[in-house]
């Protein structure tokens, strides 16, 4: 019996060292995993919205401002359409509007910054000061301004936060550029015949994608936290469209009746979708640039 | 200090042309990208229409032109003229609304910085265990936090649920205290009025932890990365080998030297700080700049919204001139 | 700093939270307590000259009196800053006594030289209000220090009502300037004087001690700008405000008149919401099509389902509660008729298959935020006739206005009505004359229609009037060239120990008969 036992006891022993080897050290590691499993089932919650949501979220299926019940999981808004439903349907213009404004972002921002970095001279001085200012200066501000101008729309919403976020993309793959324009893989290219165009997207180019996903994570968490405050403040996507930045603003006009529903929940989403990004970022950080131990 | 001037000359120099682009850059959305007349007029307008609100807002001119005509205006301190309503000076407009996103600013920026050590301390003194990740959950999850949202549960919590704090407004009714600088609690201060002086703190609470909150998350991580830098360092561990009292050590040495990096954070952080303040604002109904934007844009006020963002980006600038100036005094390092 | 002394700190700071948290609401140590009056709408600009907007127009009947004044409660012109007046026989002189030795706010003296003043000046600097000087006064003429002459364009039998509202109101050439807008906090008179403005934020009001009638109930009265109803109700439930007036969400009345602490009031107000077809163009042009809208639209729908039943179904442009309403559109189309309106639209071609296409405009925030799910409600219910397919659209309001004052762009949209002056007139004239209905996007021109409205304004008698106004009613319901939707209802809630509150069809309140006991 006690052979038994010990070889039992010695198995889950090795089992456990070889986890400990994938995640040596307790904790942080964890946060990456835990950002990509909330990012994922927000984007499934998208995709299968119209199979999951119980009910139509543009339309009112029931009294005004019930409370959360089994008929409405988290009850009604004020035009009594389900809460839930609306949630879930919110999902769809949240991950669309982010994905779309960081895509805009990432890929005009790190084209201008290759090309930038790369040709130097006045182009690239006149560029980064422009990308400078602009990313100086309090993004959202900028964004409110863009979307008041430009209207509401999918398109529009995505073009006013891609804008403000360009100018990262562009500074870190600038930055990168120019301490490789000099290195020596580089001159040992154009040595060889490589013509310009040929270095910057054979060889820099795929140094400078790794640096990306990092920031891509926390880019995108951002944006969500920005397209959240374009909605908030009606700038962001016509009604009835179900948003929940939208829906946390006209929840709260009803706080002084003490229904919490209508407000709480789409902004749990926006927090929710938000830490997941951050958490995928910061967690991928530390997987590769890992903290030294003490 | 020679070399000093020669920074702060130089990084004035570079200021400027920033100042120049941030306001071409305002003025390219405001007349080009968005078409001003049209987000007034609508589409369909009748050509007589459209060239009245052209005059009015003088876009016949080639746009170049209109940029030095603003130019010339900003250097007589003139922002231009709100378009609705009294057609007050937007100068008064901001001045009316500045104080309180002032104040605003000031609260939130202390409990960020008081909160943000504070955790630092704790997660940095208790590395690699639970106290450490927890606040370095902390830290990350105060940055996505939405602040609409914290602002609203807030209200709920105290506001409406427990009847304790106010929701909304600066102060109570007719307890403003005489103006002499326009933040409350100062003049409620200066003028040894105890009633304002509650009445303007229980009205700040809510807003300040809000925005404070949000904001406290990077002093948290800054302030544990720094201080378990510091601790790795030699002449720390010789000082506890001496049997120096870790506390002592931490806010001696330490502390001390966190200065620069959050004098610096800070300084990035501001335009983070007045992003907040607009959201928080806009969620208390705090009488700020950021309700005055909003409440512009929403009535088409283009002139007004011009002019705030035309004040938002002179105040970024200098802020950051700055800082950069303050760091650069206190260390010689970075001045070459 | 060791544990000890920081758990102090932090001891400190949640102790002092706690307390400012539980510190009692501070009573005031002056003798007088003021009265609190709550509301979300704004003073825009604080000049009769200027000001075209329902509330400062209130806050303007406090601090301001006209020549002639309303008797509250009624809509009874009493005389005011005039003790009396006498009309020539031919209605186009009007001459005003004034009451002798008053003085506006900044000591100048009140007198009809200042009358003049004031009103030249209105209509020197016009500007958005100055049509109610300028469209029927032809000038003013000084007869003696206290005796003021108006000289009319024509005659006008509704021009005591006029003489009563703001841009009429009398302001002291010390404090306002001839040639342009003014926000001054003194050169008015009236009941209350300003004692502190800050803008947005609240309006602090003092009794006159030169006023010549009785002092206001309350000695000091304030006002509180809130930006959104939720706050306002909520400082009204902790006892922050004595007055919430306007502007409460339904869910709130319904709430307040629950818990039953707080005194709820209404009234009807003489507020309306309609739709106007534009009626020189295709398609409205043709009077059937607007019959069947008219006939199709479901107002218990939008009563109910937007408003929770806080407004009322409208059937006339004259409102209810004002003399010579008549329900002109029940009477003609019942309250809903849909097979009529099937029928008027298979006359003229549309069926399921060949559906009458119309582009509703409406304007998403200017009346409140209910306001797209009121136009959502008519698409449907003009939809339900299976014969019409409705595309919403809509404008911000500084758009919506500046479209429909001069291009005609929109075919058929919402719009809302605040009274100038308290007459039939004003809620007719301007959509159906044809003079002045092209400024309201209705374009709309009938001979007989211009005929019935002049009669009926330069007409003095009463009964006559209204015989004449019913007739406008009957033809406009036939025509539909502006089809009524609903009217408001007024609220104010308030402190149980709040008296003096009158809701009165003028719908400007009147600060000075409000106290608490």
């Amino acid at each position: 019996m006690s052979e038994k036992v010990e070889v039992k006891y010695s198995i889950s022993r090795f089992i456990v060292s070889k986890i400990k080897n994938i995640f040596p050290q307790k904790g942080t590691e964890y946060f990456a995993l835990v950002g990509f499993i909330l990012i994922l089932l927000i984007i499934l919650m998208a995709i299968f919205a119209p199979f999951i949501a119980p009910y139509n979220p543009i339309k009112k299926v029931g009294d005004i401002l019930q409370e959360p019940s089994s008929k409405f999981l988290l009850g009604t808004d004020g035009l009594g359409r389900d809460v839930l439903s609306r949630i879930i349907f919110g999902a769809r213009t949240a991950i669309l509007v982010t994905l779309l404004a960081v895509s805009i972002s990432l890929s005009f921002g790190v084209l201008l910054g290759l090309l930038s970095g790369y040709t130097g001279g006045k182009f690239d001085t006149v560029f980064s000061l422009v990308m400078d200012a602009v990313y100086s200066f309090p993004g959202l501000i900028l964004a409110i301004v863009l979307a008041a101008m430009l209207g509401p729309g999918i398109l529009n919403t995505a073009v006013a936060i891609a804008v403000i976020y360009t100018p990262t993309y562009f500074r870190m793959v600038r930055g990168l550029v120019l301490s490789l324009k000099e290195s020596l893989f580089v001159e040992a290219a154009r040595a060889i015949g490589a013509n310009d165009r040929t270095i910057v997207f054979k060889y820099i180019f795929p140094n400078v994608i790794s640096s990306i996903p990092i920031v891509l994570s926390l880019n995108a968490a951002d944006a969500v936290l920005t397209l959240a405050a374009l909605s908030f403040l009606g700038l962001g996507l016509p009604a009835p469209t179900p948003d929940w930045g939208f829906d946390l603003r006209a929840g709260h006009a009803y706080l002084a009746s003490k229904i919490w529903w209508p407000s709480t929940f789409p902004g749990l989403m926006i927090v929710i979708l938000t830490l997941g990004f951050s958490l995928l970022g910061e967690g991928l950080n530390e997987i590769l640039n890992p903290e030294l131990r003490r | 200090m020679a070399s000093l001037r020669v920074y702060v000359i130089r990084r004035v120099l570079l200021a400027i042309p920033m100042i120049f682009i941030l306001l071409g850059i305002v003025f390219f959305i405001m007349r080009v990208v968005g078409d001003p007349v049209s987000a007034i007029l609508g589409g369909h307008a009748p050509q007589e229409q459209i060239e009245q609100i052209k005059e009015q807002l003088g876009l016949n001119k080639p746009v170049l032109f209109q940029f030095f005509d603003y130019l010339g205006q900003l250097l007589r301190g003139d922002l231009g003229r709100s378009l609705i309503w009294g057609q007050r000076p937007v100068i008064s407009e901001i001045w009316d609304h500045f104080p309180a996103t002032l104040e605003l600013s000031i609260c939130a920026f202390l409990v960020s910085i008081l909160v943000g050590i504070f955790t630092g301390i704790i997660a940095a003194t208790n590395f690699g265990r639970f106290f450490d990740h927890a606040f370095r959950l902390y830290g990350i999850i105060t940055y996505g936090l939405f602040i609409p949202w914290i602002g609203i549960m807030l209200q709920l919590i105290f506001g409406v649920y427990l009847g304790l704090l106010p929701i909304g407004g600066r102060i109570g009714t007719l307890m403003e205290p005489e103006t002499i600088t326009g933040l409350y609690v100062l003049d409620s201060l200066l003028t040894l009025n105890m009633e304002s002086l509650i009445s303007a703190i229980k009205h700040l609470i809510l807003p300040s932890l809000t925005l404070g909150i949000y904001l406290s998350g990077i002093y948290t991580r800054l302030t544990r990365t720094h201080l378990i830098e510091v601790f790795s360092k030699d002449f720390i561990k010789s000082a506890w080998a001496r049997g120096l009292p870790k506390r002592a050590v931490i806010y001696k040495h330490a502390l001390k030297n966190a200065f620069i990096p959050i004098l610096t954070m800070m300084g990035l952080q501001f335009a983070l700080l007045l992003v907040g303040a607009v959201l928080t604002e806009i969620t208390f109904s705090w009488p700020g700049m950021g309700t005055l934007l909003f409440e512009r844009i929403t009535y088409r006020d283009f002139t007004t919204v011009q002019g705030i963002i035309v004040f938002f980006a002179l105040i970024v600038i200098t802020v950051s001139l700055l800082v950069d100036v303050i760091y650069a005094y206190v260390d010689p390092r970075i001045r070459y | 700093m060791k544990r000890g002394k920081r758990r102090w700190v932090m001891g400190f700071f949640v102790l002092s939270f706690v307390f400012l948290c539980f510190a009692p609401g501070i009573s005031f140590s002056q003798q007088t307590k003021p009265l609190v009056l709550g509301t979300t709408d704004k003073i825009t600009v604080l000049d009769p000259a200027k000001t075209y907007d329902f509330y400062t127009w209130e806050v303007f009947q406090n601090i301001g009196e006209g020549l002639l004044k309303y008797k509250p409660g009624t809509t009874e012109l009493i005389p005011g800053i005039a003790k009396s007046y006498e009309v020539s026989s031919d209605g186009l002189e009007y001459t005003f006594k004034l009451r002798e030795g008053l003085k506006f706010t900044d000591g100048y003296p009140l007198n009809a030289a200042a009358v003049k003043w004031s009103i030249d000046r209105v209509m020197k600097l016009d500007l958005d209000p100055s049509w109610l000087v300028s469209a029927f006064v032809d000038r003013v003429e000084v007869v003696d220090t206290y005796t003021v002459k108006f000289v009319l364009k024509e005659p006008v039998s509704f021009f005591p009502a006029l003489v009563a509202t703001t841009p009429y109101t009398p302001v002291s050439p010390k404090s306002f300037p001839e040639d342009k807008v003014a926000e001054p906090t003194v050169g008015h008179y009236g009941p209350y004087r300003i004692k502190k403005w800050t803008r947005d934020v609240q309006l602090v009001l003092e009794a006159n001690p030169d006023y010549y009638g009785s002092p206001p109930k309350s000695r000091l009265f304030v006002v509180k700008f809130y930006k959104n109803a939720a706050t306002m109700r909520l400082a009204l439930e902790t006892g922050e405000i004595d007055v919430a007036w306007k502007s409460l969400r339904p869910i709130d009345i319904k709430d307040l008149k629950a818990k039953g602490k707080q005194k709820v009031l209404e009234a009807p107000g003489p507020y309306i919401r309609y739709i106007i077809c534009r009626c020189n163009k295709p398609p409205f042009d043709d009077v059937r099509l607007r019959r069947a809208v008219a006939a199709a639209i479901d107002r218990d729908r939008i009563c109910q389902e937007a408003y929770k039943g806080t407004v009322k179904p409208l059937y006339s442009m004259v409102p209810m509660g004002m003399w010579s309403h008549i329900d002109a559109f029940k009477q003609e189309y019942g309250e809903r008729n849909l097979e009529l309106a099937r029928k008027i639209l298979a006359e003229a071609g549309y069926s399921k298959d060949n559906p009458f296409n119309i582009e509703f405009w409406y304007t998403p925030t200017h009346y409140g935020d209910l306001e797209a799910d009121v136009a959502a409600i008519i698409k449907e219910s003009l939809e339900e006739t299976g014969m019409i397919k409705v595309e919403l659209k809509s404008a911000e309001w500084a758009t919506y206005a500046a479209k429909y004052l001069t291009a005609g762009v929109m075919p058929i949209f919402l719009l809302g009505w605040y009274p100038d002056y308290i007459d039939p007139d004003d809620y007719t004239s301007i959509f159906l004359h044809s003079e002045w209905s092209p400024d309201m996007g209705v374009f709309y021109s009938n001979p007989e229609m211009d005929r019935l409205l002049d009669k009926a304004r330069t007409e003095i008698g009463i009964e006559k009037r209204t015989e004449l106004y019913e007739k406008v009613q009957k033809l406009m319901a036939e025509e539909a060239p502006v089809i009524p939707l609903f009217q408001g209802i007024l609220t104010a809630a308030t402190q149980p120990n709040v008296k003096g509150v009158v809701l009165d069809p003028v719908m400007l309140l009147k600060y000075y008969l409000i106290y608490k006991e």
